[in-house]
């Protein structure tokens, strides 16, 4: 009786209550309808065009190609996106689903904050209500963003059960869904969750590696060899390795968070450890960082994006295949990795981003000058100066903190 | 009905108790002056990190639990002492993790040791690709209770129904599990005699019950009232005394 169109293999599904079952039917047969549909299209593509300012960047790094002095290095640059960030691409999707199923609010998890951004400014754009659900941990080490998504009309709502951190409000959300099902759509931000959210997150991402294809074909007249990109949830990964999976001779690497140590709680590396576990959670079949009781441990990373206990369901089959690779790159050499990216190329990437810098820096002096790498840029770094800042520059920003708290 | 102990045409109680809290002792407690107040059955629940039926009264309790050390193989201890000193039948509540997770042969051993009743996993879908779940219910001869939900699809809710086995447990409304939400609607009752018309098992109602005369109410609809949250909610104010007082009251209004 099972429904092999909502797995891959055996990860994805739908492991949740009956409650979502409706209305996850609903969205399923919406977006199977919607996503071959010419107006649709039309349409995604003008709001893509037009307000995200697609197609992004394919830009080459020539310092940082010299300096490593291996393969050449591309930064795809998803950071030029509005809202800085390759979540807009799903959002702007998902909400013209919304629409299509007479919804009036979006609802949204975030972690790091750059989603949830990304869900409020498609809500004031489409003019629909928005609520945010943020873990009490994130909204304290990220509330420049608590601030925009407020300034945008979103209603943030602090997650306090559990960790405090994008897990949980991942169930804070589907709770509100569950309770809230008929006006209200959840705008999942990653490529997880119960299907349909895996497929339809991935082809709303897809715009990314369909864009590279175009712009490298153009530049050097052929495909790239190796294409590296962080993975949190997975989206922005699966974005850019997507429209090249029937490419067998490309190289797909995922960066995950090493935090900063093997320890349970020290990181967020779901597949690159000895013995991946896989588990149930959230509504999908996947990789998890758990214990052996199958409860979820706390994670950490420098960067909250990819602060997750959980992976996407694709990428777990994938790995499981052995199509894509996944290495696990540390908080020090994610934070280093940005600063050489900043000086050597005057490109400021965001703390997940980074990860996938640091691996592409140890990886392209391995290669000659033939081989080519694209990195996925996935954002832009201005939204992490509260955590870099404090890292990099402690003394004067500290005094700027305090300075600025007394003035008030 | 008769394998449950279950009365018919007499409407049931089954109280829910979450394994380990506020700590094994005092849940194994709890659950014992339940059984001696009058409930018929207990639904013990094994706490996971993240329950996703389940709103903020009960997920607290899961975290505290996991906190004060509860495992799936104490709660299962804590099952078997259960059926031993109370004789009531006791199904264990959990979520689809927790069997994946400790290997679901392991789990179903610890079951059948345990002399469980049934098992009710709201995150198992009858149509999920776990077969083998499915298969070592059958193997065992073990009840596996779906929760279905007020507006699941005719079809899917009739195939959900059919795939149930000991009972079938509906929720009152769609949502998370919770007390003190206003009065039981009438949509919610009628959702209960549609799933009768559906099946011959008995039928369970829940989410929402708060009261002995929401309980009661209930009677003439549905099989069994299960009641969650609020017992939780009366424990964390009046401790395991005024839960058995809430319990008899309940029982002894509808006799």
């Amino acid at each position: 009786m099972f429904k092999e169109d909502q797995y891959f293999g055996e990860f994805g599904g739908r492991y949740v209550p009956e409650a979502l079952s409706s209305a996850l039917d609903e969205l399923d047969c919406a977006y199977r309808r919607l996503k071959d549909d010419k107006n649709f299209n039309n349409e995604l593509e003008c709001e893509l065009n037009n307000y995200v300012g697609r197609p992004s960047p394919l830009y080459f790094a020539d310092n940082l190609t010299r300096s490593s002095g291996g393969s050449k290095i591309y930064l795809k640059l998803e950071s030029h996106n509005h809202t800085g960030a390759h979540k807009i691409n799903n959002a702007v999707g998902q909400a013209l689903v919304a629409r299509e199923l007479g919804k009036k609010v979006l609802i949204a998890e975030t972690g790091a904050g750059q989603h949830g951004l990304a869900t409020a400014t498609v809500a004031a754009r489409f003019g629909m209500g928005c609520k945010v659900f943020m873990g009490e941990v994130d909204m304290r080490r990220q509330y420049p963003n608590v601030y925009l998504m407020r300034l945008l009309g979103a209603d943030v709502i602090p997650v306090p059960h559990g960790t405090r951190t994008l897990k949980d409000a991942i169930n804070a959300t589907l709770k509100y869904w569950i309770e809230n099902i008929e006006d209200s759509h959840y705008l999942l931000g990653s490529a997880l969750g119960p299907h349909p959210y895996p497929a339809m997150v991935r082809d709303f991402q897809s715009v990314i590696g369909r864009e590279v294809r175009a712009q490298m074909t153009e530049r050097e007249g052929r495909l790239p060899d190796t294409l590296v990109a962080c993975v949190g949830g997975g989206s922005n990964a699966l974005g850019l390795f997507h429209p090249f999976m029937d490419q067998d001779n490309i190289r797909m690497v995922g960066v995950e968070a090493g935090g900063r140590g093997d320890g349970p709680g020290e990181h967020a590396t779901r597949i690159a450890v000895s013995q991946p576990k896989q588990g149930i959670v959230h509504g999908y079949l996947s990789y998890f960082l758990q214990d052996e009781n199958g409860q979820l441990l706390p994670t950490h990373s420098v960067s909250a994006g990819l602060d997750y206990a959980g992976i996407g369901p694709e990428h777990a089959w994938l790995y499981k295949e052995g199509r894509t690779e996944y290495v696990s790159v540390r908080d020090d050499e994610a934070v280093k990795a940005y600063k050489i990216l900043a000086r050597s190329e005057g490109i400021i990437p965001a703390l997940e981003s980074s990860h996938a810098v640091a691996f592409a820096l140890k990886e392209a002096p391995k290669h000659h000058d033939d081989h080519i790498m694209v990195v996925n840029i996935s954002g832009r770094g201005d939204k992490d100066i509260f955590i870099t800042a404090a890292l990099t520059d402690k003394d004067n920003w500290k005094n700027f903190l305090k300075k600025e708290a007394v003035d008030e | 009905m008769s394998e449950l102990g279950i009365a018919s045409g007499k409407l049931s109680l089954m109280t829910h108790v979450v394994a380990g809290y506020p700590d094994p002792e005092r849940s194994f407690e709890l659950a014992v002056t339940m059984a001696e107040s009058g409930s018929d059955m207990i639904e013990v629940q094994i706490p996971f990190s993240d329950p996703l039926a389940d709103g903020p009264v009960i997920m607290k309790a899961n975290q505290v639990a996991l906190d004060a050390g509860m495992t799936p193989v104490k709660a299962f201890e804590m099952v078997r002492e259960l059926r031993l000193s109370t004789g009531k039948p006791v199904f264990v509540m959990t979520y689809a993790n927790i069997p994946y997770a400790i290997g679901l042969k392991r789990f179903f051993s610890m079951a059948l040791e345990a002399d469980v009743n049934g098992l009710i996993v709201p995150d198992l879908p009858f149509d999920s690709s776990l077969q083998e779940y499915f298969d070592l219910t059958a193997e065992h001869d073990m009840n596996n209770i779906y929760v279905v939900s007020p507006d699941m699809e005719p079809d899917r809710l009739r195939d959900a129904v059919v795939s149930s086995s000991g009972f079938v447990y509906t929720t009152l409304r769609v949502g998370i599990t919770g007390a003190d939400r206003g009065n039981i609607s009438g949509k919610g009752l009628e959702f209960v005699r549609t799933v009768k018309r559906y099946t011959t098992l008995p039928v369970a109602a829940g989410f929402g019950i708060s009261s002995p005369e929401q309980f009661i109410s209930l009677e003439g609809i549905a099989d069994i009232g299960v009641i969650g949250s609020k017992l939780i909610k009366i424990y964390d104010t009046g401790g395991t005394e005024e839960v058995g007082e809430f319990v008899k009251k309940c029982v002894s209004d509808h006799m």
